[in-house]
């Protein structure tokens, strides 16, 4: 089967703000999710990943608003569906998040299993306290936790890592299609944050979830858990390749600058220091008609502010970059041979 | 820091105000004749352009009364607020920075002078003075009974401080508790124990005008509470003069009103510095 | 048992503390008057005496003396004399001891203002009206103002630029000056409703129709003078707290899953409570306090009213009583609001301890 589980063509979004100044932060977006891929996406804060993650999700609340393009699960468009219906039928149903800080957003006065039914309640109304409890008990059961005596319990009284495989198992109640998992593993520890990542491995398995998104900013993660890899920048994707590919042989000069950066203390790695990127992100409200990190770029060409930037396919992977396929080896420090 | 106060809207106004009556109190009193003392004319006379709020219940002239009782008043709330300022902050600074014993017992303290109310301790000791109660007296008790609110919300805050590098560093260097409380806890909570000391200080005008008004308050002088007692007492307020009670009540709410704003505002100031 | 329940632990734990306070206050309830000279058979005798002779007077003073136990008794209920005659004042210790045996018989002595009357009579008389403005003002006002305070946090916008202003102004007002505007206002000026008292003159005190009609009617402005301030106080510190809960990671994360807004709100409502109910436990006494002072502004035959008279005739006496009664209706409320924040707070539900 290999029809798209989630299908995002040409999204846009803008943020109005009170002076009614529009914001593009997510200028163009177009990808694909089949069943069993782990997406990973990468970028700076403010290359619009946390509105991009909010667009797919449906949650178009004011200021954020929808431009154009679609969003498809499963085949079927969650564009323009009421706030009552996104509700319903799509937050947590067709498409789940695993919030960044899971460790607060477990409410603290509610029993977990109470917030798991009402989870359950605002998709399927009317159904039967019992019976919820028994699929809470299985599913919970079924991820790792001693299910009576977490569901029977308040937050305050849970550990950091099973609170996270609570955040995960209630996430992922009602077997969403798409689950999207935004720095899981920030606040934890580094065997905990294993268990974490193999429970998600887990549910993609099992077949609870079918796709996922991961966001992270450790490269290590990013590279054991993705498939494949988006890098975003003021808004677009600037290459979207596979693992190996965008990590080790980015073709976009963002990319290498941001691998990196994100470069953790690995071995073999030492040698090499990470750059950081000097600038800032541009200004999304008037954005310049060409390549938008030319400002930064280190090896940008006279033309490229002005000429505009458009995907294309590139050694088998996109990439948002004019003269893509001769990006110096020296850009971002990944490349063999340099130190 | 101070900077950023002179630019609130809300400090200045409430600032504004506190000195507003400052000056009725103490500069007015100048420029004006107000003889408080001598009788002028009958029992609660309507206000007139020879006395513009009327007489009060013994034919005085009540401007010059009200002047009077407003220096008394805020005398008595200033001194209750220094008082129950230095009291709570002695007690809430060692109790947050010692933790442990002290700590419980100070805060088991607290808690009985919190639940006790105020105003029955206040009844009960005042009407034991009897023609002992002076100004001075009366802000001794009101503030000796009032400090809870300020131990409270200081030892909180010295707490967190006890974690501190530059205190951990003195302790391990030998330095006494006292020396540490002086030199390394205090001068942090400067700015926050003023802005407790400006709410001590408009609770106990509260409640001045509240023992006062019930008949307890300096058995001498007048303040803005025992004018309000004379209204209840010759029934005033029935007979409609209006003179007689709204001018100390309004006072009474403009003044802790005024400082109420003042510490609303200096902890949109501060506060984000003090938190962790 | 207590050890599988820590509610109960908690409840019985309160209880404990709460016990410890009274004792105390009981204490205080009688050093405090005694500290200045005040003697109540003075002021007693200085009523009395007149045109009786000295030796009546002296006679007079004793049994006044034993009366208010300020005198040695021996066990046949005759004063004890020291070799020139005189009676023997009683010590401090057993002068307490006396007061501890006269409260847990009930009996509260005698009033001095109103000779021969008792205190328990004349408390007995004026508890009911207290009980009857306060608790339902307090309690409502505080069920209201939060409500309005989360509607406030919740809708934002026109609602809370118009409400926040006037919750505040109304929280600021102490309650008396309410309780002096409303009477001006209303009843002085306007004439709509009465000044003064509790019921029309000439009704008894009955539980007839038209006596709880006159009532009812007599009740509104002093309601209304507490209500109002309690009211704007809960609001302002729900809106805040609401705010502060409408902004947290777990509504945001309720959010994303789909969970329906009305229970977010509940969450919200819930969480926001728990400090409001601490809040009350710490108000309440000040609370009372005002709300005496309220009733006075209307001559309201409550508890307010006869500490004031009392205050007026020196009636030690009918003031140790009174704020003695007071001081266990404050923490038997207090008690009671610890209890409910017991069994709402699951922190205690888990088995933490809540610190103080």
């Amino acid at each position: 089967m290999s029809e798209p589980i989630l299908e995002v063509q040409d999204l846009r979004l803008h943020y109005l703000t009170r002076f009614g100044e529009k914001i593009h932060a997510v200028d163009g977006v177009t990808f694909e999710l089949k069943k069993g891929e782990i997406l990973g996406i990468a970028g700076e804060s403010g290359c619009g990943k946390t509105t991009l993650v909010s667009g797919l999700l449906g949650l178009y609340i004011p200021p954020l608003h929808h431009t154009s393009g679609d969003v498809r699960i499963e085949g079927k468009s969650i564009i323009g569906m009421g706030v009552e219906r996104n509700r319903k039928e799509v937050l947590g149903q067709k498409i789940a998040m695993i919030p960044q800080g899971a460790l607060n957003s477990l409410n603290p006065t509610r029993k977990v299993k109470d917030l798991a039914t009402d989870m359950i309640l605002a998709h399927e109304e009317g159904a039967d306290r019992k019976v919820v409890y028994d699929r809470l008990r299985e599913r919970f059961g079924r991820i790792g936790l001693d299910a009576e005596h977490v569901l029977n319990s308040y937050p305050v009284a849970l550990p950091a890592g099973t609170k996270q495989r609570v955040v995960i198992g209630i996430s992922t109640l009602m077997n969403p299609k798409v689950v999207i998992a935004d720095e899981p593993t920030s606040a934890l520890d580094v065997s905990t944050q294993k268990a974490v990542i193999r429970l998600l491995f887990e549910l993609l398995d099992q077949g609870i979830v079918s796709s996922m998104l991961f966001i992270t900013h450790e490269l290590p993660l990013l590279r054991h858990v993705s498939s494949r890899i988006a890098v975003m920048y003021a808004g677009e994707f600037v290459e979207h390749g596979t693992t190996e590919q965008v990590i080790f042989d980015g073709r976009q000069p963002y990319t290498r600058a941001l691998m990196g950066s994100m470069l953790s203390a690995e071995p073999g790695q030492k040698s090499k220091k990470p750059i950081a990127i000097e600038g800032a992100p541009p200004n999304l409200a008037k954005p310049i008609a060409g390549c938008r990190f030319a400002e930064r770029c280190p090896v940008a060409r006279l033309d490229c502010p002005t000429t505009k930037q458009v995907l294309r396919i590139v050694e088998g992977r996109e990439v948002r970059c004019k003269y893509a396929e001769s990006t110096p080896q020296t850009v971002g420090n990944m490349g063999a041979g340099s130190t | 820091m101070f900077k950023g106060l002179l630019k609130s809207p809300a400090f200045l106004f409430g600032a504004g105000l506190f000195v507003l009556t400052l000056l009725v109190a103490f500069v007015a009193p100048v420029f004006m004749n107000l003889d408080a003392k001598t009788r002028v004319g009958l029992a609660y006379v309507a206000p007139s352009s020879a006395h513009w709020l009327g007489t009060d219940h013994l034919g005085l002239d009540m401007l010059s009364r009200l002047v009077a009782g407003l220096r008394s008043s805020l005398y008595v709330g200033f001194l209750a607020g220094i008082v129950a300022t230095i009291v709570g902050t002695l007690i809430g600074v060692y109790g947050g920075y010692k933790g442990g014993l002290l700590d419980d017992i100070l805060t088991v303290l607290t808690n009985l002078f919190l639940v006790i109310p105020q105003l029955i301790v206040l009844i009960l000791l005042s009407a034991s003075l009897q023609e002992g109660r002076s100004r001075t007296l009366i802000a001794l008790i009101i503030g000796m009974t009032g400090w809870t609110w300020s131990a409270r919300a200081v030892r909180a805050q010295a707490s967190t401080l006890r974690s501190r590098d530059h205190v951990s560093l003195a302790r391990i260097n030998g330095y006494s508790t006292l020396g540490i409380v002086v030199l390394h806890i205090l001068p942090y909570l400067l700015s926050y124990v003023f802005m407790v000391f400006i709410l001590q200080t408009a609770i106990a005008i509260l409640s001045e005008a509240t023992i006062s008004l019930l008949g307890l308050g300096p058995y001498d002088s007048v303040s803005l509470g025992t004018i309000l007692n004379d209204a209840i007492k010759s029934e005033a307020l029935l007979d409609g003069a209006w003179w007689a009670f709204f001018p100390p009540m309004i006072l009474v709410t403009v003044i802790a009103f005024s400082l109420y704003v003042v510490n609303t505002a200096m902890e949109g100031v501060f506060n984000p510095r003090l938190r962790k | 048992m207590l050890k599988e329940h820590p509610t109960l632990r908690h409840v019985f734990g309160r209880a404990g503390w709460y016990f410890l306070t009274f004792l105390v206050a009981g204490t205080l309830n009688f050093v405090l008057p005694r500290l200045g000279d005040a003697n109540p058979v003075d002021v007693v005798m200085s009523k009395v005496s007149g045109n009786i002779d000295a030796k009546t007077a002296r006679e007079k003073e004793e049994a006044y003396l034993k009366e208010f136990g300020l005198v040695e008794v021996d066990s046949a209920g005759k004063i004890v004399r020291d070799a020139g005659g005189k009676p023997v004042k009683a010590s401090i210790v057993s002068q307490f001891v006396n007061y501890v045996g006269m409260c847990l018989s009930g009996d509260f002595g005698t009033s001095i203002h109103q000779y021969p009357k008792k205190v328990g009579e004349i408390i007995k008389t004026a508890i009911p009206w207290t009980i009857a403005l306060q608790l339902p003002t307090i309690v409502f006002g505080w069920i209201i103002g939060n409500i309005l305070g989360a509607l406030a946090a919740y809708k934002r916008g026109v609602f809370d630029r118009l409400f926040y202003p006037l919750a505040l102004l109304a929280s600021a007002v102490p309650a008396f000056c309410f309780g002096i505007l409303l009477v001006y206002l209303f009843a002085i000026r306007l004439e709509w409703f009465p000044a003064a008292g509790g019921y029309s003159e000439g009704l008894t005190q009955t539980l007839s129709w038209e006596f709880i009609r006159s009532a009812s009617y007599y009740y509104l402005l002093p309601f209304l003078a507490i209500f109002i301030p309690v009211v704007g106080g809960q609001a302002i510190g729900m809106r805040s707290m609401c705010i502060y809960e409408l902004g947290t990671d777990y509504v945001k994360y309720a959010k994303l899953l789909g969970i329906k807004e009305n229970k977010i709100l509940f969450y919200m409502f819930r969480n926001a409570m728990l400090p409001q109910l601490t809040g009350l436990a710490l108000a309440l006494g000040a609370m009372v306090g005002g709300s005496l002072i309220a009733e006075i502004v209307f001559s309201y035959p409550g508890l307010g009213l006869t500490i004031l008279t009392a205050i007026q005739g020196n009636d030690y006496s009918v003031i140790t009583g009174a704020t003695l009664l007071l001081t266990v209706c404050v923490l038997v409320a207090n008690f009671s609001v610890d209890v409910l924040i017991g069994f709402l707070d699951p922190r205690v539900a888990a088995g933490i301890a809540r610190s103080e």
